[in-house]
């Protein structure tokens, strides 16, 4: 009997397919699914991962597949989210949505912006992920500066378990401090503690008026003093950003700021900033700003090879500086949180690993986003203990180690 | 109160610690640091919650990360439960001792150990009062956001345990966006980090996420890393007097619901503008006013202003009978006065008082406002509501005598009923004072018996012999 029959008699209603079937729109990275399973709600959820955990089948959870981390070889089932497409509920007075984790994030975001409000997040491709893929990954968002980290603003989810236990964890209110906080480690946990099948997030007004500003150089290298005195003005941007070499520049490398707020408040901030750094910013026209905007939100997110850093801001320098062989005149660099994407299609393990030991020796941390090849490097080595604790709240929501058996 | 007041009073110690460990702790954190004298211990009986009061065996407090890690090695080893303590300021009795447990508090854990401004954060120690690490970066321009009603007394560690809010994290958000990395001493002994600054890319679950809040079950904090937010340029305070409960609503779904992001929205009820304004904190409130809301924005001087006037239509729009702009800072102080008072004054019109914590979702609020208001008539008790109005967090203030065991006995249902609407309606039974003691038996109202099951098993993965302020959160 092949694993679609042994699954079907198991949950007879549930949709199987090959894995050819399913249109990813973008190359897979890794070993390929023996099966495509998509279940049409929670429960067909639960069934499927209570069959994959007494079966031992292993499970890679699906969001768009366009963003995965890289999948190792050997034998699994994809586990496509794609039909839990719908916003359950909206309520704009509350600025809380909650969507099925198939939904796009465009899909969110436009019931967000046809009531003034969205979710200011901006991973690389953001707009073609699924809700649940964008909360699983919780990758960095260049708005940080203004709007805090996605793992801030999820407020509630329905999880199924490896085993297929169903956890409605958090809730649809911005305060709530009722028992642990399961919530925390499931968004950013890349599936690896169960699939989410439905999320609840925190919406935000639209700024009144958005102004791009940009301070144009040839090397990034030169801009990042800039953009860290930036972050000790008066007043904060919503994102601070260099970005290096960007087409939409004609190459120029550039310090990037994005003022939010009412337009008489927009014009005080960058006079306030221009002072505070003793330099004038072009503003970007409108018309140009969003190309420019969508170019740094994907820089090196979309590349086959992709490495993210994160270290003190005060400790940019030095590893921007030591970046050089892994791309960094192209990166995408947000001072203010201390982080760096760099991604290329030939970047090489060598220089990531050198990359990664001096990212350590000065207290930061790496990690491999987007891998295509074989001789994958290795991301930042996470302490004895923390590791120990991570696998044993592994082992309780998936005592069976069905989900991501293929992990690297 | 939902656990039953029976259930955990107990003015008498079960046992006395034993000389032997007695004195193997004081080998550790010196003689005067190990209370087992009956008379001292009794400062200990209780945290903010005082309704429910439990003498300790003994009372520990350590200085350091190696002190703290000695001490619980020890009570480990000897199989006694530990209850950490951080100023005892918490409201849901999750500092309550057990009758056979050691309390460990980290009162005398109150070094700032580092402020880095260039990276706007600070390494400090548990028993930092939080106002004062506010005090201590205003040099560099930077300030720590949450700020709790009882932040000039309580410390960072009982805010890490217990995810604490404030006025404004309507805005700024609650304790765990703040932290970043910990140094925590488990149940056994052993000491972990946890997270840091500069390590966000590393592939580890947020475990830092999952600590904060966990109420002193999972372990003790005795480093806190924390992030700092630069000083607000400016402040606009205005302060909205209404005739009824349900326009102050209204206005605050209105302010909301136009996409202005206040940094506070706070209501007090008639019952609580009557309380202050016969205490000594009167601050000018009409107590005929049916509702007062403070509405607060800050940020870049040269928007609040239109920020102040669309929040002032608003008020007018749906009632308000007269709005107060704060023109200094002594007047903004002025229109706080009210509502940062109001537990002081409630406690001098009443032997007790429980502070009650829910969260509703924003557009709920009127209608859960108004069956409180039934529910304190049904149970022929008085309700003064104080509360979060921008994140729809709620402070019900029953008033009680609790020498009355009847009267208690209604409180107790009236809490449970308000908890029971509170959930009803898509809201949760603690918004920022925990659960504690005092909220676990209304866990049931959020959880199903697998979600249950799934704390209880979080719990074992930090502490697997529940030797960790045992009777908390989940039994």
């Amino acid at each position: 009997m092949t694993l679609a029959e042994e699954l079907q008699k198991a949950v007879p209603s549930v949709l199987t397919r090959e894995w050819g079937q399913l249109n990813r729109g973008a190359p897979w990275q890794g070993g390929t699914p023996e099966l495509l399973v998509s279940p049409a709600s929670t429960e067909e959820v639960a069934q499927v991962l209570t069959w994959a955990g007494q079966e031992k089948v292993g499970v890679l959870p699906l969001g768009s597949g366009r963003h995965l981390a890289p999948v190792g070889p050997g034998s699994f089932m994809a586990l496509d989210t794609s039909l839990l497409s719908s916003v359950d509920e909206y309520e704009p007075a509350d600025l809380t949505i909650t969507a099925g984790t198939g939904t796009s994030f465009d899909t969110v975001d436009a019931a967000l912006r046809g009531n003034g409000q969205w979710a200011p997040f901006d991973p690389p491709g953001v707009s073609e992920r699924s809700i649940g893929g964008f909360v699983s990954e919780a990758s960095h968002s260049f708005l940080w500066t203004g709007y805090g980290a996605l793992r801030n603003h999820v407020l509630g989810a329905t999880l199924v378990t490896g085993d297929g236990r169903v956890l409605r964890l958090g809730g649809k209110v911005v305060k709530n401090v009722a028992g642990y906080d399961l919530l925390r480690p499931v968004v950013g946990g890349r599936g690896r503690l169960g699939v989410l099948t439905s999320v609840c997030l925190r919406a935000f007004p639209l700024p009144a008026h958005e102004r791009v500003l940009v301070l144009k150089d040839s090397a990034i290298m030169s801009l990042i003093e800039p953009a860290l005195l930036v972050g000790t003005a008066p007043v904060l941007p919503a994102s601070i950003v260099v970005v290096g070499q960007a087409d939409m520049l004609g190459g120029s490398s550039a310090l990037v700021l994005r003022v939010h707020g009412a337009e008489s408040s927009v014009d005080a901030d960058q006079s306030t900033i221009e002072k505070h750094l003793g330099m004038s910013f072009d503003i970007v026209a409108r018309t140009e700003a969003d190309g420019l905007l969508n170019e740094i939100q994907d820089r090196g997110g979309l590349d086959s090879r992709c490495v993210e850093v994160s270290v003190l801001p005060s400790r940019l320098p030095q590893v921007v500086a030591a970046a050089e062989q892994v791309g960094v005149a192209r990166a995408a660099v947000d001072s203010y949180a201390g982080r760096l994407r760099m991604g290329s299609n030939d970047m090489s393990a060598d220089a990531v690993t050198a990359l990664r030991l001096a990212v350590e020796q000065l207290g930061g941390s790496l990690r491999v986003a987007r891998w295509d090849g074989a001789l994958r490097p290795e991301d930042t080595s996470r302490r004895d203990a923390e590791l120990d604790l991570t696998k044993r709240l592994e082992s309780i929501f998936d005592p069976s180690g069905v989900l991501w058996p293929t992990r690297p | 109160m939902a656990t039953t007041h029976e259930d955990v009073v107990s003015c008498s110690m079960t046992q006395t610690l034993s000389p032997n460990v007695a004195d193997r702790l004081r080998a550790i954190v010196g003689h005067d640091l190990v209370i087992t004298d009956p008379d001292r211990l009794f400062a200990y009986e209780s945290d903010g919650l005082t309704a429910y009061r439990v003498v300790p065996r003994a009372v520990v407090l350590p200085e350091t990360t190696e002190q703290v890690s000695e001490v619980l090695r020890t009570l480990h080893d000897e199989g006694i439960e530990v209850v950490p303590r951080g100023a005892g300021t918490g409201l849901s009795g999750g500092a309550l001792p057990t009758p056979d447990g050691v309390i460990v508090g980290t009162a005398r854990m109150s070094r700032i150990l580092s402020i880095d401004a260039p990276n706007r954060l600070a390494h400090v120690q548990p028993g930092v009062i939080n106002a004062r690490l506010t005090e201590a970066t205003a040099p560099y321009g930077l300030y720590y956001a949450p700020d709790p009603a009882s932040q000039s007394t309580c410390t960072l560690g009982g805010n890490v345990a217990e995810n604490s809010g404030g006025p404004h994290c309507l805005k700024y958000g609650v304790t765990s966006r703040y932290v970043t990395g910990l140094t925590v001493v488990m149940a056994d002994g052993e000491v972990v980090r946890l997270g840091g600054a500069g390590l966000e890319a590393s592939c580890g679950l947020d475990l830092v996420g999952l600590f904060v809040g966990s109420e002193g079950c999972f372990g003790i904090a005795t480093e806190i890393e924390v992030r700092l937010l630069p000083q607000v340029e400016s402040i606009r305070t205005l302060l909205g007097i209404f005739h009824t409960m349900e326009a102050a609503g209204h206005a605050v779904t209105d302010i909301i619901g136009s996409g202005l992001m206040p940094a506070a929205v706070e209501i007090v009820d008639n019952a609580t503008i009557v309380a202050v304004e016969a205490s000594v904190f009167s601050a000018g409130y009409p107590v005929d006013a049916g509702a007062a809301l403070v509405v607060e924005f800050d940020g870049t001087e040269a928007g609040l202003d239109d920020d102040a006037d669309r929040a002032e239509q608003c008020c007018l729009s749906a009632g308000a009978t007269k709005v107060i702009r704060a023109k200094s800072d002594e007047e903004r102080i002025a229109l706080w006065k009210g509502r940062k008072k109001a537990f002081g004054a409630m406690g001098r019109i009443a032997p007790d008082l429980l502070v009650q914590d829910a969260t509703v979702p924003r557009t709920r609020l009127p209608e859960v406002l108004a069956r409180i208001t039934e529910i304190g008539r049904e149970y022929d008790l008085k309700i003064a509501n104080v509360f979060h109005a921008g994140d729809g967090n709620l402070h019900p203030n029953i008033l009680f005598d609790r020498q009355n065991s009847e009267e208690l006995e209604r409180v107790e249902k009236a809490s449970r009923e308000i908890m029971t609407l509170c959930v009803s309606v898509g809201g949760t039974i603690t918004g920022e004072h925990g659960v504690g003691v005092d909220k676990r038996a209304y866990m049931p109202l959020v959880y199903n018996e697998v979600e249950m099951d799934m704390l209880r098993s979080a719990r074992r993965v930090f502490d697997p012999d529940g030797r960790l302020n045992p009777g908390k959160v989940v039994q």
